[in-house]
């Protein structure tokens, strides 16, 4: 997208010479260098493929925090309300509806199934929500529900491919990547692309959900793991204190420089500031990760317990990352594959799920706004694809397949219009009938907010320029403020 | 009928205007009047590059065979022939060709078109389709080989390479830049043959050898070197997109070492490459195939395979089936095959009929696991073990059998019944003598049709076997199948493969190829920066029977690579990305070398050469987040420190140091790793747990190898990690160094032992031990350390 113009690149410079001149610690040895007769050491050319850059427009959204419910969660439980469905319980579907059709598990003559679980409209805008999401019912008139989303792709490896890289396949750049790609990060001390991760496993698909597929590797979600030490190799090897880490790092700087001096190799100086940045990074992400100064209320209002990992503290942690300056945060949160058989009821274990990410993805709404930060952060809470209509019965514990024609997911912040439901699909909830929004349309939605349009977004790679979004997405004009 | 009464109505009017034009009334012949008309005014969109709708028109017989909607040409009856009721331009029909597309028919061509069809679409039986397609993109004519040029100096021409590059740098008035000192060039040598850092009696025996084929010897010495199938193999297993682990969700472990194992052998026995070829494409239909040529075709074995429940197992066969193609192509002729499967290539003349038809190629076989003869005295328990899965199997393809044309076929048993098979296949019992994952050739080979927009759940026409058209021919053969297919890759007609091959092998040399974008060819792709000396190469690789080890000496013993990697701000000015060879390239090591080399320095290396993946330590909870956790028995002993191509791949979860450094994430093939530079690398050489080991152990080797004077220890150090003397400078900067970390020891010892923990000697000073393991983790975080100047 960008050329890397000369005045970007200069201003890229000044930016950097700014915060790494700082602690570089080769002063003491700067009148020995020069004595020597060699060419003086300069913090020099430092190129950050990081460096924060314009978007193409201005944008409505600085930043994102996409809270991803890994599993599929039920749409009919908690957005999607059908009552025409709860009558037809017990009754196979109509021919009509799946004709031509595949599922990953259910048979053809599958009976229909209401939701089990109770709805109410809320706020002044009346959105209907379950009571499944009590806390996210407080906030209805923030946020925007859509509730006819469709994806391709029906098993969830390739489904979890398809909302992050835009295809169902390996190897493409994630949404993340693509971002920071285009617009590079505020922060110069925490990674601009983070991924946090709760529930009893690792999502489906792993780490090229975050990737950066045929993007530089500086664009791939760094996955942050719970405790002090977020990022793999941070801490210093033990018998390594900060002071000795530093000697270290001021040694490798001058030896470094004295390389460069011979070579005049400016991929040196880009080294000399990686071993800067990581090593502020030691200090910046332990510091990110310690929520011991966060007040009380604001704990309670997450409802973070403890020093257990959960939900609830990566909502916090994506508020203090995005507060320094990432750009991209992905909260991931397993399990809500809710098939039916123990463990995987639409009711009770989904109940269980809605339990862990109800309050803390509210209380993150809530404190974005409170501290101003909500009307340039985008929030996005939904998963790779939704539930069937025909109820799953494994036994007497009932659940639903993987549903692509029609499923839930809500928005707020950033450029979001908050308090409106987009989308309407069928009485059965089968297909999305009006408004649907298909995944390539809200990748490019979401690229719109953040001042990026979808078509320009491009890398070329084997030949031709990539998109995000492939050859499809249009902007979804009503979601917007 | 209505419509259809109406259309004649018109068609009566039109006659009646146009009988007068076509004046004499003889027969019509098909070669002779109807061929050249259609070749005009319909090929562009109906012919062999093409076929919109997916009709063709360029052979009477494909046009009466028709298109996606059904027949264009009814025999005896162009009054209901939709091809003449579109060229005339009646009312139901859009008048071809579209606007935009060419001028509409003459009258007097409309009515040879009609009279050919009502008199019975009559046309040779033998004609031969007549689109042959020709393209005047460079990269699909045949390379012709071009003398060297003149040149001003030269006696800075070592070899032809030289001709060729000088000339062009001539033309820019840039002078080549000077040698490197022998140090750099023994370390860059032995990086890109072997992978390893020269160790420092190699570098003195080279500094000492005045001779003057000093450095030819080198060369042949390290090309005889065993490591240098490592190093090469390890360059092909990345196009191979080679682990050890099955890819997406649950990622079960594979049995893949034994192909690494023979790719590192035939480089080392420098297998000529179109042999190379043959043997991984179809090694399993070779007249009296051998093991090794069985275990060869694990090339393409190396796809992933989806285990998560409630998958379509055909599905991700095409899936995998695809993937073969597109690897092929990327690899031997660098062109973006996959473009042209849901519709015809947008840039290249390849059309999506002829990728099915290359797919039909790969479609043929089973993935299959070849079981090595077990013992004597355990055959006959496995031959029971076989037997019973072989009836399994074959009740099941009873089952399969039955199910064709009934309504178990259309309500979705069949496909059930094929996934069962599928899943089946691949518990097949394993021989206690070892197996591996090999290709086999199906006695019945599937049929092929082509996918509608790509989807394998639309199936369009069948299609047989075939390459582009654009390319050469297939070699004469009855079979037409994949073995047929490998020997038309390495055929010398073809224009691509030895170019991409040598284009490769530059790039690996220089950071970039003589074609930037190494796989694509196309038209889309960058031309040559120098097409001459691509030519010569790929010409040259021929005449010496493709071989590698030949190409390897010939390039390395150029003045090209001799030349200083240093910047040049003269040439960055006219040249910045240093496409012209004005100096050589500067590159960061690849991520499994810069493991080996921190290995080699300290003097942990295993050199052991191929078996089993192995574990060396990785810092705690990488397992944390994938949805199966993986086994990670950190390996002891030797296994501990094997060189970094050894590594278990867990595709869903790779081990951290080596992905942190670009190593390819091996699901699809990779054909230039990307060369990253990020504080994530500083955290990985500065704090990992397996690069403190070599820190520690360096620090044993100079305080156990030296005496105790810090010049001296300083130098041998600084020789082991870089191979060169330290500069004054340097030297000083490392005094000061050790000096400061001493006393920080000596200050606090218990940080020292901390550092060493329980292994520290009854005669060794654990503050001295950690002084110098601050000293070398120095050392080994430096950019020339993991840098190829």
């Amino acid at each position: 997208m960008h050329d890397q113009s000369p005045e970007l690149l200069l201003q890229t410079r000044r930016h950097f010479f700014e915060r790494c001149r700082y602690g570089l610690g080769s002063l003491a040895l700067g009148s020995l260098l020069l004595g020597d007769g060699a060419k003086p050491v300069n913090a020099g050319i430092a190129t950050n493929p990081l460096a924060p850059r314009p978007p193409h427009f201005e944008p409505k959204a600085k930043r994102v925090i996409f809270m991803f419910m890994a599993g599929g969660p039920s749409q009919l439980e908690l957005f999607n309300e059908r009552p025409k469905l709860r009558e037809m319980t017990g009754q196979v579907i109509p021919e009509s509806y799946v004709e031509n059709k595949r599922f990953a598990f259910l048979k053809k003559d599958a009976k229909l199934l209401g939701s089990p679980q109770k709805f109410a409209q809320h706020g002044e805008s009346g959105q209907h929500i379950s009571e499944c999401l009590p806390y996210l019912s407080t906030i209805a008139d923030k946020i925007a529900i859509v509730n006819s989303m469709s994806t391709d792709v029906f098993n969830h490896g390739p489904a979890k491919f398809f909302v992050n890289t835009g295809t169902p396949r390996f190897g493409r750049p994630s949404i993340g990547a693509w971002v920071t790609y285009g617009i590079g990060s505020e922060s110069q001390d925490l990674p601009g692309f983070v991924v946090l991760q709760s529930g009893p496993r690792g999502p489906r698909g792993g780490a090229p959900l975050w990737g950066c597929g045929f993007l530089p590797t500086t664009y791939q979600g760094v996955p942050f793991r719970s405790g002090k030490e977020p990022i793999l190799n941070l801490a210093t090897p033990h018998g390594i204190n900060m002071g000795r880490q530093r000697e270290f790092v001021d040694a490798v700087h001058d030896l470094n420089e004295m390389r460069r001096a011979v070579t005049s190799d400016p991929e040196i100086a880009t080294r000399v500031s990686a071993y800067e940045m990581a090593y502020r990074m030691q200090s910046s992400a332990p510091a990110l990760m310690d929520i011991s100064g966060e007040t009380r209320d604001t704990l309670e209002a997450y409802g973070i317990e403890g020093d257990k990992p959960s939900f609830a503290r990566n909502c916090l942690l994506a508020r203090r990352l995005i507060e320094r300056g990432s750009r991209f945060v992905q909260l991931y949160h397993t399990d809500w594959d809710h098939h039916g058989g123990p463990g995987f009821e639409i009711n009770k274990a989904l109940n269980e799920r809605c339990h862990e990410v109800d309050r803390p993805s509210a209380a993150l709404v809530k404190d974005l706004e409170q501290r101003g930060l909500l009307k340039d952060t985008l929030v996005i809470w939904g998963g790779e694809f939704g539930r069937t209509p025909q109820g799953e019965d494994r036994n007497k514990l009932l659940g639903r397949d993987h549903h692509i024609d029609a499923y839930s997911i809500w928005m707020a912040g950033g450029g979001v219009k908050g308090g409106q439901t987009v989308g309407e699909t069928d009485e059965l909830g089968y297909y999305a009938v009006e408004d649907r929004v298909h995944v390539h349309d809200f990748q490019a939605t979401v690229l719109h907010l953040m001042g990026l349009d979808h078509l320009k977004l491009t890398y070329r790679f084997q030949g031709r320029d990539f998109r995000l979004t492939d050859v499809h997405g249009e902007v979804v004009e009503k979601l917007l403020a | 009928m209505r419509r259809y009464l109406q259309i004649s109505g018109l068609i009566a009017c039109w006659l009646a205007t146009t009988s007068a034009l076509s004046a004499e009334d003889q027969a019509v012949d098909y070669s002779r009047d109807v061929k050249p008309i259609l070749r005009k005014n319909c090929y562009r969109c109906h012919g062999h590059a093409k076929q919109t709708s997916g009709l063709r028109l360029d052979s009477g017989a494909s046009a009466l065979r028709g298109g996606d909607s059904g027949e264009a040409v009814l025999p005896g009856n162009s009054a209901e022939s939709p091809l003449f009721l579109s060229i005339s331009g009646s009312e139901d029909y859009t008048q071809m060709p579209p606007d935009g597309e060419g001028e509409k028919l003459k009258p007097d061509e409309v009515a040879v078109i009609k009279r050919w069809i009502d008199g019975g679409a009559k046309f040779p039986a033998d004609e031969e389709p007549d689109g042959k397609i020709k393209s005047d993109h460079w990269a699909f004519q045949k390379p012709v080989r071009p003398a060297p040029p003149g040149v001003k100096n030269k006696d800075w021409v070592r070899n032809p390479i030289d001709a060729f590059v000088l000339s062009k740098l001539e033309t820019q008035q840039l002078s080549p830049s000077p040698e490197s000192d022998r140090v750099t060039l023994i370390r860059r040598l032995s990086f890109d043959l072997l992978g390893l850092p020269p160790t420092p009696e190699e570098v003195n025996q080279f500094l000492a050898d005045r001779s003057s084929d000093a450095y030819e010897k080198l060369v042949d010495r390290l090309l005889a070197s065993p490591h240098y199938g490592e190093r090469w193999g390890r360059h092909w297993l990345d196009v191979a997109r080679y682990a050890d682990s099955n890819g997406f969700t649950i990622d079960g472990s594979r049995n893949m070492w034994r192909y690494r194992d023979w790719v590192i052998n035939a480089l080392n026995t420098d297998m000529p490459f179109d042999r190379f070829t043959i043997e991984q494409i179809a090694g399993d239909m070779l007249p009296g195939a051998n093991r090794d040529q069985m275990i060869a075709t694990g090339f393409h074995r190396n796809t992933l395979i989806n285990e998560e429940g409630g998958t379509d197992q055909e599905q991700f066969r095409i899936d995998a089936v695809a993937d073969r193609l597109h690897t092929t192509g990327s690899v031997w002729l660098g062109l973006t095959l996959e473009c042209a499967r849901c519709h015809s290539h947008k840039y290249d003349p390849i059309t999506q009929r002829e990728y099915y038809e290359m797919f039909a190629f790969f479609n043929a076989d089973d993935d299959y696991d070849l079981n090595f003869p077990p013992p004597d005295d355990k055959a006959e328990e496995f031959q029971k073990k076989l037997d019973k899965f072989n009836e399994e199997i074959g009740k099941l393809d009873k089952q399969i059998a039955e199910a064709y044309g009934t309504p178990e076929e259309t309500n979705g048993g069949l496909k059930k019944l094929m996934n069962t098979r599928t899943r089946k296949m691949r518990s097949m019992p394993k021989s206690p003598s070892g197996w591996a994952m090999v290709m086999k050739q199906r006695e019945d080979p599937r049929k092929t049709r082509v996918h509608k927009r790509g989807n394998f759940l639309e199936q369009g026409d069948e299609v047989a076997a075939a390459v582009p058209a654009v390319l050469h021919e297939l070699p004469q053969s009855e079979t037409r199948n994949r073995l047929d297919f490998a020997h038309w890759l390495v055929d010398e007609n073809n224009p691509l493969s030895s170019r991409v091959t040598v284009n490769r092998i530059w790039q690996r040399y220089f950071g970039t190829g003589l074609v930037q974008t190494e796989n694509d060819f196309g038209t889309q792709g960058e031309t040559p920066s120098h097409p001459e000396l691509l030519d010569w190469l790929a010409t040259e690789m021929i005449a010496r029977g493709w071989s590698l080890k030949a190409m390897h000496k010939l390039i390395v013993t150029s003045a090209t690579y001799r030349q200083s990697s240093d910047y040049r701000p003269d040439v960055a000015q006219v040249d910045p990305a240093n496409r012209l060879m004005a100096r050589q390239s500067r590159l960061r090591l690849e991520a499994e070398i810069i493991r080996d080399t921190a290995l080699a320095a300290s003097g942990l290396l295993s050199r052991t050469i191929g078996g089993k993946g192995v574990y060396p330590p990785q810092p705690e909870g990488v397992y944390a987040f994938t949805q199966n956790d993986k086994k990670w028995k950190v390996s002891s002993g030797d296994n501990r420190y094997r060189r970094g191509m050894y590594t278990y791949f867990w595709r869903s979860q790779p081990y951290p140091a080596l992905m942190t450094f670009d190593f390819p994430n091996s699901n699809i093939t990779c054909t230039r790793r990307v060369r990253s530079n990020t504080p994530l690398q500083a955290l990985t050489l500065a704090n990992d747990i397996s690069f403190l080991e070599t820190a520690r152990a360096m620090a044993r080797r100079i305080t156990t190898e030296t005496s105790p004077d810090d010049e001296e220890r300083v130098r041998f150090g600084f020789k082991l990690c870089l191979a060169r003397e330290p500069s004054s400078l340097e030297a000083r900067r490392l005094d000061l160094l050790i000096r400061q970390q001493r006393d920080a020891y000596a200050s606090d010892e218990d940080a020292a032992k901390t550092l060493w923990g329980t292994d520290v000697g009854k005669n060794e000073d654990v503050v001295e031990l950690a002084a110098w393991t601050a000293f070398s983790r120095v050392l080994m975080n430096l950019d020339e350390f993991i840098t190829r100047e």
